[in-house]
């Protein structure tokens, strides 16, 4: 409240106060929900003097043309999908990072994925968290042991007990993965065999919902499976309703990894790389694997020693080479693919 | 009216709300007719007189269809809640006592004042298995088993219909006090019954504030994302939620354009058709 | 009041008020989760909320917008509502179908159509496009209330200012603003009201300050929380406060 009192105090003044802030250095970053989180931002604020802005943003198509269509420097940071990175770089969004500037050499070596961040040899992000999309659940009401195969998750069974994720890459990844595709390989002649899987999935259904709905539904008995869900959806409700939880089936699941780097034409270059190297630090990686809009594993394995014990039983830590070696990453469909996997996608929804 | 002055003068006082309106109004509206026969190649915009957005509504089932749920949602809404809405606006004119009516009204109305956004996040959780409905339901021994009731086209039909009964209740209230008490009187007086007064009498007289309060559900109905967006969970889409899942996921703001412009033109129909008793220049 | 009509009355308002009432017992929930079992009174999410920066930011914001918005809303619906009912203007039905046109389309192509608009001359959106968007949405119904209440009551007092050698400013800042003042009034707090809980045009058309529905709507994306149940009860509380005063104080006096 004493922003509020402070405000009407000097209602006259504003134009001043308004001033004085431009005064502070700014930094202009497009991000996901877990980066608006205050115990993660503010550290960096006050230790660097500067006031970070952030945005949040749906689809990276969404991000590009929002990037393309801005002025030169009116962003300084863009984290993304890390299977779109390339897609950012063709674009022209995406600015190399100086060599040597952030070091990866403490990460979980399966998520530095060079291959992701670089392109021609020339590195233009970094990885910052990763997870899955795979199956959330309500131990209470489901067998577990149906839960360990695809096959028998959204089966009859649990007609009307199911909600999915409202995204389509992780779940058509699921899809493809219940159909032995892997999902690297997912290609336009494997859409008839998603829409099937993706159709009968939908039939047993009661909703598809963001993270919100789905956490509502799984929380009040409205569904007992969210397709789709794992750490990132049920981490929060840990504390209260330890029945909600999560596996990964034995077919595998979806990883999803999102990477951080500086958006091209940037006027704040150095202050940006600052920000990169904060949130990949030891403290920076804690704060984000536990945001309060969604947790998920750090790339940095050095956060474990920031992060308690309790944090990472939920996050857990220990099973991750497991995790990692079963499961598969997002889809990375081209432009044409991807345009193909929404309609399919909209058509399921709409069915 | 008097001319009191000049006409020019006249349009010194017209101009400024005229320039605002044709600037931020008339133009991004044009602009967006405009783009809705552009089409996108890659992410690169190009302007042309293609028919390409419109053609592919008529392709893709997912964007007809979404037009079909819009006008069903809309239309359900719209006579629900004024027949919901009638009898209350009634009760409260003629049956409340005067000096009450005011309050009441007030009362009526005051949740109008809860955040929008909010006011369907609470529906999601009086509507949920485990939400007030239900609860009260088995409880009173009247179900024996939790009914799905979030997350479909009933919560989305509730959460508007909740919204759209304050605001008719408003303006069929405005109408029916304004009926001078004598014409109640007189048709009584004929020798007619409270429902031939009602028919013959009332209903006429009032038909202008019904269809202006109607129409008004329709238009912000038929155009609103956040409620179907919280309270439908996704298991059909309107036009708004299409409208922006191309411009969140993929930035398509041709095919969004045209859908916008579908919209428009369903209003339009509606509008036309309602013409004759619409009154919005006197609301 | 027979019983009839009063069992109806009840049952409305037990739908009116059914959701209000849910949110706000969940608002002093003790856990983490905003459903039954009821485990508070707690005003734990309260103090989360009000402290907040992001949440004040965006109420200032929203009440900057709204009030900014609003009073060019009215100033703009007035001048036109004069110069239609105080002068003979050729097409005048013309310009009056013009006027309330937005009134007929709904906010998302209102906002969708500024956002083009906005993005293809290269320049941003902030507070100030939203303000922009909401003057569109507002102007019409300041404009109609306005314009349905000047009467010949109001145009002889004009007529006989206009005789004693008033000028036209005079006649409009001494005599018909203060004849109006109710209506203007009525016109001002509805362009606050739907301003103020405006959603989509404001989406659409903000940047990194965002008005408090834009905020509440992050929140809502973001995760399962009492916190919003106090965030809508807040927002309630002082709208409602605000109503009733204005009920008693300006309202209630006029008539």
């Amino acid at each position: 409240m004493k922003h509020l009192t402070s405000y009407f105090m000097c209602t006259t003044a504003l134009c001043f106060v308004a001033g004085a802030a431009a005064a502070q250095e700014e930094l202009n970053a497009l991000v996901w929900c877990d980066h608006t989180d205050p115990a993660l931002i503010q550290p960096f604020e006050e230790a660097n003097n500067v006031k970070v802005n952030l945005r949040e943003y749906e689809g990276t198509g969404a991000a590009l043309a929002l990037l393309e269509q801005s002025r030169p420097g009116d962003w300084d940071v863009l984290v993304i999908d890390g299977i779109d990175v390339f897609r950012a770089v063709e674009a022209g969004v995406l600015a190399p990072m100086p060599e040597g500037a952030v070091s990866t050499a403490d990460f979980f070596p399966q998520v530095v994925m060079e291959e992701n961040n670089t392109v021609d040899g020339v590195t233009y992000a970094v990885t910052e968290k990763f997870g899955y999309n795979t199956i959330s659940y309500n131990a209470d009401k489901v067998d577990a042991a149906d839960m360990e195969s695809l096959s028998t998750v959204w089966s009859e069974k649990y007609e009307g007990r199911i909600s999915i994720y409202d995204y389509y890459l992780p779940v058509m990844g699921l899809a493809a993965i219940a159909e032995g595709v892997a999902t690297a390989e997912i290609g336009a002649g494997d859409m008839d065999a998603i829409g099937g899987v993706l159709s009968t999935m939908r039939s047993r259904a009661a909703s598809v919902a963001g993270v919100v709905a789905a956490q509502t539904a799984l929380a009040t008995g409205e569904v007992d499976i969210v397709v789709g869900g794992g750490e990132w959806l049920t981490a929060v409700l840990a504390e209260e309703q330890p029945n909600l939880t999560w596996t990964i089936p034995k077919e595998g699941a979806v990883r999803w990894a999102q990477s951080i780097g500086v958006v091209e034409g940037s006027e704040n270059p150095d202050l940006a790389v600052e920000f990169i190297k904060y949130i990949v630090s030891p403290e920076g990686q804690a704060r984000l694997a536990t945001s309060s809009c969604f947790w998920g594993m750090p790339a940095n394995a050095k956060a474990g020693e920031v992060l308690t014990d309790a944090q990472k039983d939920i996050l857990r830590w220990d099973s991750q080479p497991d995790y990692l070696a079963l499961t598969q990453l997002y889809p990375a469909p081209d432009a044409d693919l991807d345009i193909e996997m929404q309609d399919l996608w909209l058509e399921t929804l709409q069915q | 009216m008097t001319p009191a002055g000049p006409s020019r003068q006249g349009w010194g006082f017209l101009a400024p709300a005229l320039i605002w309106t044709c600037a931020f109004f008339i133009l991004p509206f044009l602009v967006m007719g405009a783009m809705s026969f552009a089409t996108l190649e890659g992410r690169t915009l190009v302007w042309g007189l293609s028919l390409e957005n419109y053609i592919e509504l008529g392709q893709k089932a997912y964007l007809w269809r979404a037009v079909l749920v819009s006008l069903e949602i809309t239309l359900t809404v719209t006579v629900v809640s004024v027949v919901l809405a009638y009898p209350l606006a009634w009760i409260i004119a003629y049956r409340v006592p005067q000096r009450w009516q005011r309050l009441v009204l007030l009362l009526a109305i005051l949740p109008f004042w809860t955040s929008y956004v909010v006011r369907s996040y609470a529906w999601l959780l009086v509507l949920a298995r485990e939400g007030v409905i239900n609860q009260t339901l088995i409880g009173a021994g009247l179900l024996a088993e939790p009914v799905t009731l979030a997350n479909t086209r009933f919560a989305t039909v509730t959460g508007f219909v909740h919204f759209f009964v304050m605001l008719l209740t408003l303006t069929i209230y405005a109408n029916l006090v304004q009926l001078p008490a004598n014409y109640r009187k007189a048709a009584t007086d004929l020798g007619a019954n409270a429902f031939q007064t009602f028919w013959h009498v009332i209903l006429p007289l009032t038909l202008p504030g019904i269809v202006t309060g109607a129409f008004l559900t329709f238009v912000l109905c038929i155009g609103d994302y956040v409620t179907p967006q919280i309270l439908g969970g996704n298991n059909e889409l309107t036009v708004p939620q299409v409208i922006m899942v191309q411009l969140g996921r993929r930035a398509d703001f041709p095919l969004a354009s045209a859908l916008a412009i579908v919209l428009m033109a369903l209003v339009t129909v509606v509008y036309l058709l309602s013409s004759r008793w619409l009154r919005l220049d006197r609301l | 009041m027979r019983a009839l009509p009063f069992a109806y009355l009840v049952l409305a308002f037990a739908f009116i008020y059914l959701p209000v009432a849910t949110l706000v017992l969940f608002s002093f929930q003790g856990g983490t989760l905003p459903v039954s079992p009821f485990d508070g009174p707690s005003l734990r999410w309260y103090r989360e909320v009000l402290s907040d920066d992001d949440l004040t930011d965006a109420l200032v914001n929203s009440l900057f917008v709204a009030t900014l918005s609003s009073a060019l809303a009215v100033t703009l619906g007035f001048l036109a509502a004069y110069g239609l009912a105080r002068h003979t203007l050729s097409g005048s039905v013309l310009i009056r179908s013009l006027l309330i046109a937005p009134i007929t389309v709904s906010y998302l192509i209102v906002g969708l159509g500024l956002l083009i608009v906005v993005q293809r001359l290269g320049l941003g959106v902030s507070l100030l496009t939203v303000g922009i968007g909401h003057v569109v949405i507002n102007l019409p119904l300041c404009f109609a209330i306005l314009y349905a209440s000047m009467g010949a009551q109001q145009e002889n007092a004009e007529r006989a200012a206009r005789d004693l050698g008033a000028t036209e400013a005079q006649v409009v800042r001494l005599i018909t603003v203060p004849m109006l003042a109710p209506a203007i009034l009525a016109a001002f707090f509805l362009s606050v009201t739907l301003s103020w809980d405006e959603f989509i045009i404001a989406f659409l058309l903000s940047r990194f300050d965002v008005t408090l529905p834009v905020e509440i709507w992050s929140l809502l994306r973001s995760g399962l929380s009492p916190r919003l149940n106090a965030v809508g009860s807040f927002v309630f509380l002082v709208s409602v406060t605000a109503v009733l005063i204005l009920e008693i104080l300006v309202f209630r006096k006029r008539r």
